[in-house]
């Protein structure tokens, strides 16, 4: 075989068994792998009303066909699950090295069931897969835990873990994936958390095997090419990481500010990728095979780590009103720690210092006090105080006390840093996501204010429907193959179709390609009618003046859903969806 | 955005359509820019020349990088090359059909044509590939010397202080290659080529 290694691995943490399964060749081909991998087996294992901490719940990390090939950004690895905090279907992605040694053992994915009464890791060598105790590691931080894992088991081997907030079963705690990798969003570490799993462990020496290496090598040149032409991934990512968005964005005025109250944040420049490169920068660091090295490395005075990404600089910058990048860094470096979502994390204390500004809350959280940011971060990761009631996320906190016009969420995920208001497709995005407030479901930034492959008029709805649907498509294809979105600024299901032909020997075109991603997209979208998340729930917070309800209409008809958001009886059959249309028809849905 | 006078916008888009019209560029290729104190206004990546909008010009530095060269055109880094290494004030790229065919057979043109031997004498072609520092290099190194350069397979960069004139110099260069095309065809069907006395 091609392309994959055909095999997952079945872990019941409730009876301590592991065991090997083949993985069947029509599944290979139709969802690839990662994010394809994780909507299928969650359906075809879980209930998808399931409460996401109980023992049902399944975790899925899987790598794709393209993982651990010459291809540039094949490292990566997705984690699917439903989500605590949105309550849906919900996969991450997450760079480093993890997923090239996942692929490297020789497995295809990782489907993890149960819970565990004590802390255990997972502990995989090429064939040896084995459940660890870990009650030593229950309590550290992702840097600690990492520390020690090295330390017992060797620097071969790469490592997912949690730290306290995944422990305590914060609802948007994240995955550490390695060094500055993170599966963030979603809270995919409390439910590692809430199975007693803290960590995995992984090596393996085995190659991806390719179909047609003359053909791969000589794609192979023809996209380092592109990628060296291309100015957001050969000059702005390389050279400032995704920092070099925080001017742009404010330029434009679509940079939340203050929990989204404004666009513009006055002092952006000092949290600015130019000052990042100016001030603290040190050196620049990728996943495997990356030319585009988009990591940055900083230094203060008392630490030299990883990051801040543009989502952090917003979320933790202009959203609290921080004008100092060297807090930031402190703050994310925090959170890392902790195992926290930096963007729902900095979204929920947002949520928190508008409740406080209007006198709603007992704690007063004055913008951009530091001191009381940190305080409450660890506050949240441990359950404490006002931070307990924060790890629930901004929008059952705010639900609770009756003000939940003040969370900036979509089916409770917090949303990221582009203010809708003044980009229509993205607010579409936003809208339709299967993850929620999400811009990696459909990254319109790319057309409405980048400009890649072309600019669109960021205030026109016309024919944003019809390119939201299809860049949900691609985004899911690219989250299954799996590689990096950042290479959708220069290529799309033409390159896509061809490496896949060249990696895997099978027969993808450009259409099947976008309908694989059509497949996985709708089957996620079936879930979460499932789990409850239903038409109502696409729409944005009542804050933002932008009407998305034209513009939805005609998405569900681009889609071929019915009126009510539900994919058609033809929909589902066209795309080869014959067993979930059946299950979902016993729903009494269709 | 960083604020773009109103009349670069307007000069940009008046050169760039007639680029266009002249066929010089295809729909989303060549580009455009002036150069003012330390900034450089130029035309955005992939941008349609043939109708120009404001917001497809951008400001970027002369002696440093900034976030938007993401958004500007591929050859920002050539351009601003040219402005650092010679006195010129505007720049022009296009991919003019006969210009970019003659530079697979030669490693200069020299105009037959009097007007264009006259003003260009020779016109270096280069290499590189698009958006490289090599390239960059090699064409504000051209165009220190000659009014504009050929890029192998690729296109033609003319450069001057005024706008008009890098018009001049790039539809002159496309002109004397046309010339040398077909006169080159009507000698294979055998014309006899007659040198002006008076040159
Ligand atoms: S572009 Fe950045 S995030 Fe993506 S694979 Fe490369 S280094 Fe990792």
């Amino acid at each position: 075989m091609y392309g994959w290694n055909g095999k997952i691995l079945v872990v019941d943490l409730s009876n301590k068994t592991l065991k090997t399964l083949t993985i069947n060749e029509n599944v290979l081909s139709e969802y690839m792998g990662g994010r394809g991998f994780g909507v299928k087996f969650l359906w075809e294992l879980t209930n998808p009303t399931i409460d996401a901490y109980s023992a049902d719940n399944v975790l899925v990390f899987a790598v794709g066909p393209l993982t651990s090939t010459l291809i540039p950004t094949t490292g990566r690895f997705t984690v699917t699950a439903k989500s605590p905090l949105t309550g849906g279907i919900f996969y991450s992605s997450c760079g480093g090295f993890f997923g090239f040694k996942l692929k490297n053992s020789g497995l295809d994915a990782l489907v993890i069931k149960g819970r565990c009464e004590k802390p255990v890791y997972l502990q995989i060598d090429d064939e040896t897969f084995q459940l660890k105790d870990a009650t030593h590691l229950w309590g550290k931080t992702t840097k600690e835990t990492i520390k020690i894992l090295e330390e017992d088991l060797g620097k071969d081997y790469s490592f997912a873990c949690i730290g306290p907030a995944g422990e305590n079963l914060v609802r948007f705690a994240c995955i550490r994936g390695g060094d500055g990798n993170f599966a963030g969003r979603g809270g995919l570490g409390a439910v590692m958390g809430s199975k007693k799993l803290k960590a995995i462990a992984v090596k393996g020496t085995r190659k991806t095997k390719i179909a047609d290496e003359k053909s791969l090598t000589e794609l192979m040149k023809k996209i380092r090419v592109r990628i060296s032409w291309n100015p957001v991934l050969s000059k702005a990512l390389a050279y400032y990481g995704t920092s070099a968005l925080v001017n742009i964005i404010n330029e434009h005025e679509i940079l939340p500010t203050k929990n989204f109250q404004l666009s513009r944040f006055k002092d952006a420049e000092k949290i600015s990728g130019e000052a990042l490169r100016e001030k603290i920068f040190v050196g620049r660091k990728s996943c495997y095979n990356c030319p585009v090295a988009c990591k940055r490395v900083v230094k203060l005075e008392n630490m030299k780590v990883e990051g801040p990404e543009f989502e952090t600089l917003g979320s933790f910058g202009s959203m609290l009103m921080v004008n100092s990048l060297e807090a930031i860094v402190e703050i994310n470096q925090l959170c890392n720690e902790l195992g926290l979502d930096t963007i729902s994390t900095g979204g929920t204390i947002a949520c928190a210092m508008e409740l406080s500004e209007k006198n709603v809350l007992d704690e007063k959280i004055g913008w951009g006090d530091v001191e009381k940011i940190k305080k409450l971060i660890v506050d949240i990761a441990y359950r404490k105080g006002l931070g307990d009631k924060l790890a629930e996320g901004s929008k059952i906190f705010s639900e609770r006390i009756g003000f939940s016009d003040v969370s900036m969420q979509v089916k409770g995920l917090e949303l990221p840093m582009y203010h809708p208001d003044g980009v229509l497709g993205q607010a579409l995005a936003y809208t339709t996501s299967n993850r929620g407030g999400c811009h990696l479901n459909a990254y319109l930034i790319s057309v409405e204010i980048l400009g890649y492959p072309y600019l669109m008029d960021r205030f026109s709805p016309v024919n944003k429907p019809n390119i939201v649907a299809y860049l949900q498509n691609l985004a899911a294809v690219m989250d299954s193959m799996v590689i990096c979105k950042f290479l959708g600024f220069e290529f799309d299901e033409e390159t896509f179709a061809k490496l896949l032909v060249a990696v895997t020997g099978k027969p993808y075109t450009q259409e099947s390609v976008v309908a694989a991603g059509e497949r996985i997209w709708n089957l996620e979208r079936v879930f979460n009618f499932k789990a409850g998340l239903k038409g109502e729930e696409d729409k944005l917070p009542s804050r933002f003046k932008v009407d998305v309800k034209p513009m939805l209409k005609e998405y569900y008809e681009v889609r071929g859903w019915k009126p009510d958001g539900f994919p058609s009886k033809n929909k589902l059959k066209n795309l080869g969806l014959k067993v979930e249309e059946d299950a979902v028809g016993s729903q009494g849905s269709l | 955005m960083p604020l773009v006078p109103k009349e670069v916008y307007e000069e940009l888009k008046d050169y760039c359509s007639r680029l266009a019209q002249r066929g010089y560029v295809t729909a989303h290729g060549g580009n455009a820019s002036i150069k003012a104190g330390n900034l450089m206004w130029i035309t955005r990546h992939a941008s349609s020349l043939e109708k120009l909008r404001f917001e497809d010009v951008i400001q970027v530095y002369l002696d440093k990088p900034s976030s938007f060269d993401a958004l500007s055109s591929t050859e920002t880094i050539v351009h601003r090359q040219i402005y650092l290494e010679t006195p010129n004030l505007a720049v022009l790229h296009a991919h003019p059909p006969n210009s970019v065919a003659l530079s697979f057979f030669m490693n200069e043109i020299i105009p037959l044509d009097t007007e264009g031997y006259y003003v260009l004498r020779k016109i270096p072609v280069v290499e590189g590939s698009p958006g490289s520092l090599e390239l960059a290099k090699n064409v504000a190194e051209a165009l220190k010397t000659h009014y504009a350069v050929v890029v192998r397979g690729h296109g033609v960069f003319s450069a001057a202080k005024y706008m008009d004139t890098a018009y001049q110099y790039l539809c002159m260069v496309e002109h004397s290659a046309k010339i040398i095309i077909l006169t080159k065809n009507l000698e294979k069907a055998g014309f006899k080529f007659i040198q002006p006395k008076k040159f």
